[in-house]
């Protein structure tokens, strides 16, 4: 949509004519299309104003020595929030890389030829799916010891590797599901289409069936990132000096009750600015896949 | 008689280095099993205020009202993209906090929303917009040949709406709600982040005197296995029930 608003708005300025692309007149981006475009990209468009007031309200307030005094508190902390929703965005990157790896592999497992196999990952499976993140957070952080004793040194074990571990648990136990089901979403009818090529069982695999299958696990990979990302927040609850953690000290120091509001607010803004464009994006996926 | 019982599992179980001797102890034994019924209990309080809150989401973005839809579209784009935990801040610790001072305000001295309340508003709220978008997706799921079909035997809009597509959409729904509400059971462990005396509060209180976390872990596990298996079997039964021969599957 984008590019051909842009492709019809180029060819509107010809080469060698002046530009008269903000007049209203035949043959030109007229005023309703305009409206139109900005319509369509209103929350963008919202969003895009919002944040250029502020850019423009700061420098007044700063100028003319009027900023509110939350404000102020909220500059001085802001780096502080931004290295802690690093922490977060981190914790949830490894935890994703982890999970997809293992959540692969338990996949692959889950269509073993023996039948134990495929019971222990079933169970395996409900196990960490049913159980509350929180929970497994707990879990990690304080059955694992504070270090690990390798070749007789001590390795720390930082609590926030802690995390890492018990967001990987859900997230492999879903990868495997979302993997599986992607997997049996194939019609067989392919398998033996293939085979009557003459492919052997590995050569379907990677080259017939496990390409569909990247594709339609995208949409729901890319879900359960957003949702993890959400669950590094229960990090501050086990000691992680994450995003929320550093709100919460910044509102305990500075104690004034608007800056409270604000600093949560900003926090809320935060994960939504760093989610949104994640399931934003996903429902555009999902929504292309329909056509297939 | 009960406490012999009790001990005698206690005792068997100490070779595989589980150490359950806080269930001995009378006054942690209490604390742990309040703590699993305050866990039902906000279960058993959630699941149909976030059911409530679902439908009347759902028939806000479907009532055709665009300021109303948009502005519910907002809220359900803001719930589903930021953790329950800042949620729950924000409403514990911004909007109670708030609420108290205007209320001191008021010259009134105590705040009636306790923490267990807030977790029951947040949680339903943020298990709502799911059950919302669920509920929608059945209703835009229900097929305009079977809506022109009713329509065309004389059915008013109300008619319409209770007997054919709401019936539909609640099916075409079913198997969404019931994956919402078992994510609802597992999401009230966050009641504990704000001291609401729930399995998890309850437990991170014993395990920090005793050093049993391992041994306490496997009873919340167990506990949050059981009500979610709950939900489920009780999900497929519904499922079951409502299944219209020949429609569907």
């Amino acid at each position: 949509m984008v590019n051909k608003f842009v492709i019809r708005f180029a060819n509107d300025i010809t080469p060698g004519s002046a530009p008269r692309a903000w007049s209203v007149g035949p043959g030109l981006p007229s005023l309703p299309s305009l409206l139109a475009h900005a319509k369509r990209h209103a929350r963008w468009i919202a969003a895009l104003a919002a944040l250029l007031a502020l850019g423009l309200l700061l420098p007044y307030w700063s100028a003319t020595g009027t900023t509110p005094v939350a404000f102020a508190h909220l500059w001085k902390w802001f780096p502080a929030l931004l290295s802690g929703l690093w922490v977060n965005v981190g914790i949830s990157l490894l935890a994703m890389a982890l999970g997809t790896v293992a959540g692969l592999l338990l996949g692959a497992l889950s269509f073993s030829r023996w039948r134990a196999t495929r019971t222990a990952v079933r169970w395996y499976v409900q196990v960490f799916r049913n159980a509350p993140t929180l929970v497994l957070i707990y879990f990690t952080t304080y059955v694992f010891p504070f270090e690990i004793r390798l070749f007789g040194g001590g390795v720390p074990f930082p609590d926030w590797v802690k995390v890492v571990l018990g967001l990987a648990l859900p997230t492999s136990a879903i990868v495997a599901e979302i993997f599986r089901g992607a997997i049996q979403s194939i019609p067989s009818a392919q398998w033996e289409a293939a085979q009557s090529l003459g492919l052997r069982r590995s050569q379907i695999f990677r080259r017939v069936v496990l390409p569909q299958c990247l594709r339609r696990m995208l949409a729901p990979w890319m879900n359960l990132y957003a949702s993890i990302t959400m669950s590094t927040s229960l990090a501050s609850l086990v000691g992680v000096h994450d995003v929320v953690d550093t709100a919460q000290i910044a509102s305990n120091t500075v104690a004034r009750t608007d800056f409270t509001v604000l600093i949560y607010l900003v926090l809320l803004a935060l994960f939504f600015a760093y989610c949104y464009p994640i399931a934003h994006a996903t429902r555009g996926l999902e929504r292309r896949h329909e056509r297939y | 008689m009960e406490n012999t019982l009790l001990s005698d599992a206690v005792q068997a179980l100490k070779p595989t280095g589980l150490n359950y001797e806080f269930l001995l102890d009378a006054s942690e034994r209490g604390a742990f099993i309040r703590g699993l019924g305050v866990t039902l209990e906000l279960c058993l309080l959630t699941i149909p205020c976030s059911l409530l809150a679902g439908i009347a989401l759902a028939a806000m973005l479907t009532s055709g009202n665009r300021p109303l839809a948009g502005v519910t579209r907002a809220f359900v784009e803001i719930t589903r993209s930021t953790p329950t935990l800042v949620q729950l801040y924000c409403a514990f610790l911004v909007l109670n906090m708030l609420i108290t001072q205007q209320l001191r305000e008021w010259g009134v001295s105590s705040n009636p929303l306790t923490p267990f309340i807030w977790v029951v508003v947040v949680v339903s709220l943020h298990k709502g917009v799911f059950h919302a978008e669920a509920l929608r997706a059945g209703i835009e799921a229900v097929p305009s040949t079977t809506l022109e079909a009713a329509r065309s035997l004389g059915l008013s809009r109300m008619q319409l709406l209770s007997r054919v597509q709401l019936p539909l959409a609640l099916r075409f729904a079913l198997p969404s709600l019931v994956n919402n509400v078992v994510d609802l059971v597992k999401m009230t462990a966050v009641a504990s982040a704000i001291a609401v005396g729930d399995v998890t509060y309850e437990s991170i209180m014993i395990w920090s005197q005793r050093d049993n976390v391992l041994e306490l872990l496997l009873l919340i596990l167990l506990w949050f296995g059981l009500l979610t298996w709950l939900v489920s079997v009780a999900g497929r039964r519904l499922e079951h029930r409502l299944r219209m021969p020949g429609y569907g599957q």
